[in-house]
């Protein structure tokens, strides 16, 4: 055989004999490029190789001599038998290239348009394999571009929604405001019809009554005459006289008597004022729709720097995402059909332009050669499918792809060529299969959809097989067929004709298994000549699969014979490399190839790559999950470390029942605690914290026994210290009037702190200060006095014992306050072991803490005395107030945390708590000593209030039998008896007070406002934080003690175990929980008082009043707590307290109204009686300048936080109106806002925006800076549809008005979901369109049912 | 630089799959014409038991002339010089692009089995070939020993 097949081979080139030309000695030689080397041009010979024979050349060159007929014939059955692909390039005649001007088979390049030989066009497909790589990267870097328009397009998908809809509200504003102008004028006109025609008809009647009268009474004088006026009857001549008197004047009446007939003709007459034509018409016209000019964005889309390739310029010129284009692009499609479409010339995908120049077809070896081109153009076609820069293809290319086929099957077989002609028939259905996912706007279809694509990534795990020994091969065909079933999977799960590619898919896959099978088989005879009768078919499969992957001679040979030979093509042997090792990668890199989208396209090189990409894709998004997941917690646990300050406050509700608690259940520990905390007292540091205790515990303890014992000290009190101490209770305890809540205090305080405190400040700094501090401190000595009495009985006769002075002035107060605290403390425990406590109390404080007492008290007689005197001669009421309402509360809230721990956690951790709080006191103090105080004393009266309004009725009735009973009877007309009286006196001196206070503010400090506020900025800077790292360190040192779980839920648990606490001690989440069941509503459409027309905002006023924001009616509407109407103001216009659809409105601290006056761009500010404060802003998009203002806040230190909704932004501002801050731009990343339209602010300095348009809440802090963002797109719980109203309680728990879903959510402060309810509809706890939601202190809320024109209460 | 011709690569892959014995040729790591030849000296030659490296090289228009061959290790013989150049008919005007290399390399072989002193090349080597050819060949033993033992 060997012998043979070198008896076949040319000596020269030691190959196959190609047209073996024979030379007069009988030796052959291949005619090229042998026989042409071996020519002596300049003599015309050649010589042998061989022999040496020098022979003539014939005339027409070497092509004369003679071809080995023989030697041909043997080639032809060598290959026959041993199944030996020809050379390509048999048959071919060598030409120059047409690049490097070599002698050489050509081939035609579609890279430079010319027959180039192997070289050459090696080393163009290298370029173009590195154009292409150049191109999928520029593709991949601006392929965002198409990602961000597709962004884009939503983003103005939204917009145009949004903006359809508001223009819609608009037009129905209008059409509202004409009909009802319409409607008023017609009703008014036809009213005064009504009177008019009333009117006249009643002159008329009474007219013609009095003729009837006339006619009448002159008929029967006339028949009185005719009868009886003659001489039968006898008249005397007086009555004759009055007769003809009589008759005269009826004479003269007649005469004159004429009617006015003009009466009747005093028409009315309905003038329009206007043609009513013309009217018709203006009405008609009063509005226009203006659609903004589309500026095209023109080529904005296409990347400049993305230079598309010549051939596929057309297409992606058409990817400048505009849709027209598209269209026309559809059309001339159509038009020109797709044969016609310039991408790729209308070629099929991988298609080689059609050429007549190329090879005789019927030449099997020009087929073969063919079959080479194919591939190499397949590999070019693949490298540029994977760029993505795939184009139009037209059907030829498969037509021609099977022709081929068919020929070389009609050169080897018929019934093969039969099945292709099947095949073919296939294909041709199939054949626009690529165009199914064509990219409607680039042309540009999609890679894996293109079978040719299909059968190179087939062929390359084929390949592969054919690689490995038969055993693998198995394997190998099984990952193949495993791909292949995804393939046809994925091919089914496709479009239209993907079902007939399916079907060719099918076919192309039984092919190929059977090639497989046979190539194994092959491959396992090795050699194979074992099995001759096998090999043609075999041969053929192996060829027609080869063929269709673009195998040459020796891939195919290479299939069949397996590992035999080792020479591959420069080509062949990329591919094996590119081949991916594992045949399970393989099948993996088909599957997401086939399946993936068109920018999922890998080229061969990177097929592997690929398929580790996307195992690495898989992992990652295993892993993304997982790290979302840590990201998750990890925000959680950032939340909840924010929410320190949240649950901080759970830890202030603490000492409401704390103290209570030891009273109860742990009364040792209380007296321990009492203990620590006198010696917390005895450093003369914590005086306002503990007195501030003092004063909560006292109250309460006051209420049962408040009747008896406190009217010594109330008879010292002036009527006006009688009011203002009501009033400053009640302004802490009307802005903070839930019962459950601690936060209130908390607010209050801080809103006392921002303003109050800062009054006081000022006030104190007048040359006076010191004697009113004094006096200040007094009143609140004497208030303190109240508690006192209560436990007097036993802790009065220690007070005047005790006579020692140790205290200075201003000490005074504090330190009797620190008793009046202790003692307070004490009588708590008293109630379950009194002696022992009080024994307790004295032994504890001991001598010191008693000397001081009796000084203290002592000293606060005298003080208290001259207080009243500087009050009176003052006769500042005012100041007498302020300094009241500053003093006399006296901090319970930041002592109270330390106080509840001192009861709770017995000992050091008390006193700990108490020495750092009041190093932080001590802190403050440094720069304002008696702001500080007075801040803290303000903080502890909006406790003491709040915690007798928490109370409730009965709280109420006996703070104010408190009140009565301490201001005797000169206040019992400010405060009549029973709870509802003393709430309402509460209110109304809240209002006082708020008004007062704030007059206080700007009035008596000489700089005025602008230091004032900013003092209290400073203050209201310093002093959260401050208060925050307290709450913090109490949180800790809770913990630290290891006691119980200090959190939140555990503590109000255990409050509600314990039952002490009553009301103050309910759990929101309970109570929200229970959530479903409207109480009641307000309004109904109409313009009248209480009703409605489109109400948008909702807020809750200090005094617990329902504002609503009647947006259509231009007007704010107030209502109390039980939906009474009690005010409007506000009506249509641009003027001061005008508005133009309003929006939202919020309620400060003091009652003013801060009203987003939506299409003025302005806000607001209106005082709590309604009348115009100020206003600011103006439509534009600077900082300070609106678009459509929409939700608007305020939070405890008086800043106004305004979704300034088409900015997409929040602007926040002093409550003067000065800008602030902003944060916020359009988007959709975090941080960003798209529409935001409510906003609302917890105690804990949380600003909470509805981002309506991205289907979120987003949660901010003061600053800006994102805390967590809640939700997404969707109706499931815990998602949105363009959420409107936001509203957070006091405890933190967020509700979201879930506008497109028409229902409220309701969140925990962490975010998670805690409850949903309402749906679509009209009825109760339905809702058509919401807006704005608000919760009351008593945890009802609010909600705006914009739609059905009403508030809803739950 | 182009391609290599078919030829040079199957004739290398024959040399490497079907060593001659006695030669051995290996293709440059850096250029596939240019080979690094071993020849051992024939028996029942003075070359006998010497290792003789030559380099050969493929020119441009191989097959259609001949390859340039050379004797880097100094041989005594009469048909090579001192640069190692070979007076070999085959190597100059009787090559055919029939042969080749290891066709070249086997008659370079059996020159050193046959020196054919009527056409020298080292015309004092030939001299003595000619006029003494014991002492020639004592010679050549003794070059072989010198230059063309290994060790």
């Amino acid at each position: 055989m060997e012998q043979f097949e070198q008896l076949l081979t040319c000596c020269v080139c030691l190959d196959r004999y190609r047209i073996p030309k024979l030379l007069p000695c009988q030796h052959s030689f291949c005619m090229e490029p042998c026989m042409e080397g071996l020519v002596d041009y300049v003599r015309r010979q050649v010589k042998c190789p061989e022999c040496r024979a020098e022979h003539r050349i014939p005339y027409n060159g070497v092509q004369a001599f003679p071809t080995n007929v023989t030697l041909q014939r043997f080639l032809e059955l060598h290959i026959e038998i041993t199944g030996e692909l020809p050379d390509p390039t048999s048959g071919q005649i060598m030409e120059r290239c047409g690049v490097c001007s070599e002698k050489a088979y050509l081939s035609h390049c579609a890279h430079c348009e010319k027959k180039i030989c192997e070289d050459c066009k090696s080393a163009h497909m290298d370029i173009l394999r590195r154009e292409i790589t150049r191109f999928n990267s520029q593709i991949r870097r601006s392929l965002h571009r198409l990602q961000d328009s597709l962004a884009i397009i939503e983003k103005n998908t939204m917009s145009l929604q949004t903006n359809a809809i508001s223009v819609t509200e608009e037009i129905d504003e209008i059409y509202q405001r004409i009909t009802k102008a319409i409607k008023d004028r017609s009703d008014q006109l036809k009213g005064e019809i009504d009177r008019y025609l009333a009117v006249e008809l009643r002159n008329l009647t009474t007219l013609k009554e009095n003729l009837d009268l006339e006619i009448t009474n002159i008929g029967s004088n006339c028949d009185i005459v005719d009868k009886y006026m003659n001489e039968t009857v006898e008249w005397d001549d007086c009555e004759l006289m009055d007769t003809k008197e009589i008759f005269l004047k009826t004479v003269e009446f007649l005469r004159h008597f004429e009617y006015e007939n003009n009466d009747y003709s005093r028409r009315v007459r309905f003038l329009v004022s206007i043609d009513p034509n013309q009217l018709v018409m203006n009405l008609a016209t009063f509005g226009d729709l203006n659609i903004a000019p589309h500026s095209t964005p023109g080529g904005s889309v296409s990347s400049s720097h993305l230079a598309p390739p010549s051939g596929l310029q057309p297409g992606l010129m058409r990817s400048k995402s505009d849709h027209r284009l598209a269209t026309q692009f559809r059309q001339q499609e159509e038009r020109g059909g797709y044969n016609d479409e310039p991408v790729l010339g209308g070629r099929k995908f991988g298609e080689r332009p059609q050429r007549s120049a190329t090879t005789a077809n019927s030449d099997r070896y020009g087929e073969g050669s063919r079959y080479g081109r194919s591939d190499y153009d397949y590999e070019n076609d693949y490298e540029n499918e994977s760029t993505g820069g795939r184009t139009g293809k037209s059907s030829r290319f498969r037509s021609r792809f099977v022709r081929s086929h068919q020929n070389d099957d009609s050169d080897t077989e018929q019934q093969q060529q039969q099945r292709q002609q099947e095949l073919k028939e296939r294909k041709e259905r199939v054949l626009d299969s690529e165009d199914v996912s064509r990219g409607q706007l680039s042309g540009i279809i999609r890679l894996s959809d293109c079978s040719r694509v299909v059968q190179r990534l087939a062929d390359i795990g084929k390949e592969k097989k054919s690689d490995k020994k038969s055993d693998a091969a198995c394997a190998a065909q099984a990952a193949v067929q495993a791909a292949i079933q995804n393939q046809k999977a994925a091919m089914q799960r496709q479009q239209q004709k993907q079902s007939a590619a399916a079907a060719d898919e099918d076919e192309l896959a039984r092919q190929k298994r059977k090639s497989v099978t046979a190539g194994a088989a092959g491959a396992a005879t090795s050699s194979s000549e074992a099995v001759p009768e096998q090999r043609p078919t075999s041969e053929r499969l192996a060829s027609l699969k080869t063929t269709r992957g673009g195998e040459d001679s020796d891939g195919s040979g290479s299939n069949q014979a397996a590992a035999s030979s080792p020479v591959r093509t420069a080509t062949a042997a990329t591919r094996a490399e590119s081949k991916p090792p594992v045949s399970a990668q393989v099948a993996a890199v088909k599957k997401t190839q086939r399946s993936g989208s068109s920018d999922s396209s890998a080229s061969t090189e990177s097929s592997a790559s690929s398929g580790a990409a996307a195992a690495a894709a898989a992992v990652a998004a295993a892993a993304t999950p997982s790290s979302s997941q840590h990201k998750a917690p990890s925000t959680a646990r950032h939340s909840s470390a924010r929410d320190s300050v949240a649950s901080s406050a759970v830890p202030e509700k603490k000492p409401f029942v704390s103290r209570f608690l030891p009273q109860h259940s742990n009364p040792p520990s209380a007296s321990n605690g009492t203990s620590d905390k006198k010696k917390a007292e005895s450093s003369s540091s914590s005086e306002e914290e503990t007195s501030s205790e003092s004063e909560s515990e006292s109250e309460p303890e006051t209420k049962p026994k408040a009747s008896t014992s406190s009217t010594a000290t109330a008879s010292k009190s002036t009527p006006s210290s009688a009011s203002s101490s009501t009033t400053a209770a009640t302004s802490a305890g009307s802005s903070s009037t839930s019962g459950s809540s601690y936060r209130d205090r908390l607010e209050a305080r801080r809103a006392s702190r921002d303003d109050t405190a800062l009054a006081s400040r000022s006030s104190y700094a007048t040359p006076s200060s010191s004697g009113y501090g004094s006096a200040g401190s007094s009143s609140t000595a004497r208030t303190r006095t109240v508690p006192a009495p209560h436990h007097a009985s036993e802790s009065e006769d220690r007070y005047g014992s005790s006579s020692t002075g140790t205290g200075t002035g201003s000490s005074y107060t504090s330190r009797f306050l620190n008793k009046s605290k202790s003692s307070a403390i004490v009588t708590q425990p008293s109630l379950s072991t009194p002696t022992a406590s009080f024994d307790e109390d004295a032994n504890g404080t001991g001598d010191d803490s008693d000397s001081r007492y009796g000084t203290g008290r002592s000293r606060y007689l005298a003080m208290k005395e001259r207080r009243t005197r500087l009050a009176r001669s003052r006769s500042s009421h005012q100041f007498g107030n302020e300094d009241e309402d500053l003093d006399e509360p006296v901090s319970p809230t930041t002592v109270s945390p330390s106080a509840y721990l001192a009861s709770r956690y017995s000992g050091y951790g008390s006193s700990d708590l108490s020495r750092s709080r009041s190093s932080h006191a001590l802190k403050s103090r440094d720069n304002s000593p008696i702001t500080d105080r007075s801040a803290g004393s303000s903080r502890a009266g909006a406790l003491g209030s709040s915690s007798t309004d928490n109370k409730d009725g009965e709280a109420l009735s006996s703070w104010a039998r408190y009140l009565k009973n301490k201001y005797g009877s000169k206040s019992s007309k400010d405060t009549p008896s029973g709870s509802a009286g003393s709430a309402r006196d509460s209110h109304a001196a809240s209002s006082t007070a708020a008004s007062s206070s704030h007059a206080h503010g700007t009035g008596s400090s000489g700089s005025g406002r602008s230091t004032a506020s900013e003092v209290s900025r400073r203050l209201s800077l310093g002093l959260p934080l401050r208060q925050a790292n307290e709450l913090a360190s109490s949180d800790d040192d809770g913990s630290k003690n290891g006691l119980g779980s200090p959190t939140s839920p555990t503590v109000a648990a255990a409050v509600a175990a314990a039952g002490i606490t009553g009301v103050a001690g309910t759990i929101p989440k309970q109570v929200y929980l229970r959530k479903r069941q409207q109480l009641f509503q307000l309004g109904g459409r109409g313009s009248e008082p209480g009703s409605f027309t489109w109400p948008r905002g909702l807020a809750v006023g200090p005094d617990n009043s329902i504002v609503v924001a009647d947006s259509s009616n231009h007007r704010v509407q107030v209502f109390d707590s039980n939906g009474i109407f009690v005010k409007e103001f506000g009506e249509y216009g641009s003027g001061e307290g005008e508005f133009d659809c309003l929006a939202g409105v919020a309620v400060n601290r003091i009652g003013q109204y801060i009203i987003a006056d939506r299409y003025n761009h302005r806000i607001q500010v209106l005082d709590p009686q309604g009348r115009f404060l100020r206003a600011f802003g103006s439509q534009g998009t600077a900082d300070g300048k609106f678009n459509y203002p929409w939700g608007v806040t305020t939070d405890a230190l008086g800043f106004i936080y305004v979704c300034d909704k088409e900015n997409h932004r929040v602007q926040v501002f002093q409550s003067d109106g000065s800008f602030v801050g902003k944060f916020g731009s359009c988007g959709r990343g975090e941080g960003q806002l798209e529409h935001p339209h409510y906003i609302a602010v917890s105690n804990t300095n949380r600003v909470i925006v509805s981002d309506s348009n991205n289907h979120r809440i987003q949660i901010f802090d003061v600053n800006g800076k994102v805390l967590s963002t809640v939700g997404g797109e969707g109706s499931d719980d815990g998602q949105f549809k363009f959420p409107r109203g936001v509203a957070v309680d006091d405890q933190g728990y967020i509700f979201v008005a879930d506008s497109g879903n028409n229902r409220i959510q309701i969140f925990n402060p962490d975010g998670s979901f805690l409850k949903t309810f309402g749906s679509w509809g009209s009825g109760d706890s339905e809702f058509k369109g919401l807006e704005g939601v608000a919760i009351m202190s008593n945890g009802n809320i609010l909600v705006c049912d914009r739609e059905n024109h009403r508030v809803q209460v739950f | 630089m182009s391609s290599l011709p078919r030829r040079i690569i199957k004739e290398t892959q024959r040399l490497m799959q079907e060593p001659v014995p006695g030669i051995n040729a290996i293709p440059d790591e850096n250029n596939a014409r240019y080979f690094h030849v071993i020849v051992t000296g024939p028996n029942d030659s003075p070359f006998e038991g010497g290792v003789f490296k030559l380099e050969l090289f493929l020119p441009e228009d191989y097959p259609m002339s001949a390859p340039k061959v050379r004797f880097i290790t100094k041989i005594y013989h009469p048909n090579i010089d001192r640069l190692g150049r070979i007076c070999l008919d085959v190597l100059k005007d009787k090559w055919s692009p029939a042969l080749q290399i290891r066709t070249i390399l086997l008659s370079i072989q059996a020159l050193l089995s046959a020196p054919n002193p009527d056409d020298p090349l080292a015309n004092d080597v030939a001299e003595l070939w000619k006029v003494n050819e014991a002492e020639a060949i004592r010679n050549a033993r003794e070059w072989t020993q010198k230059y063309a033992v290994e060790d």
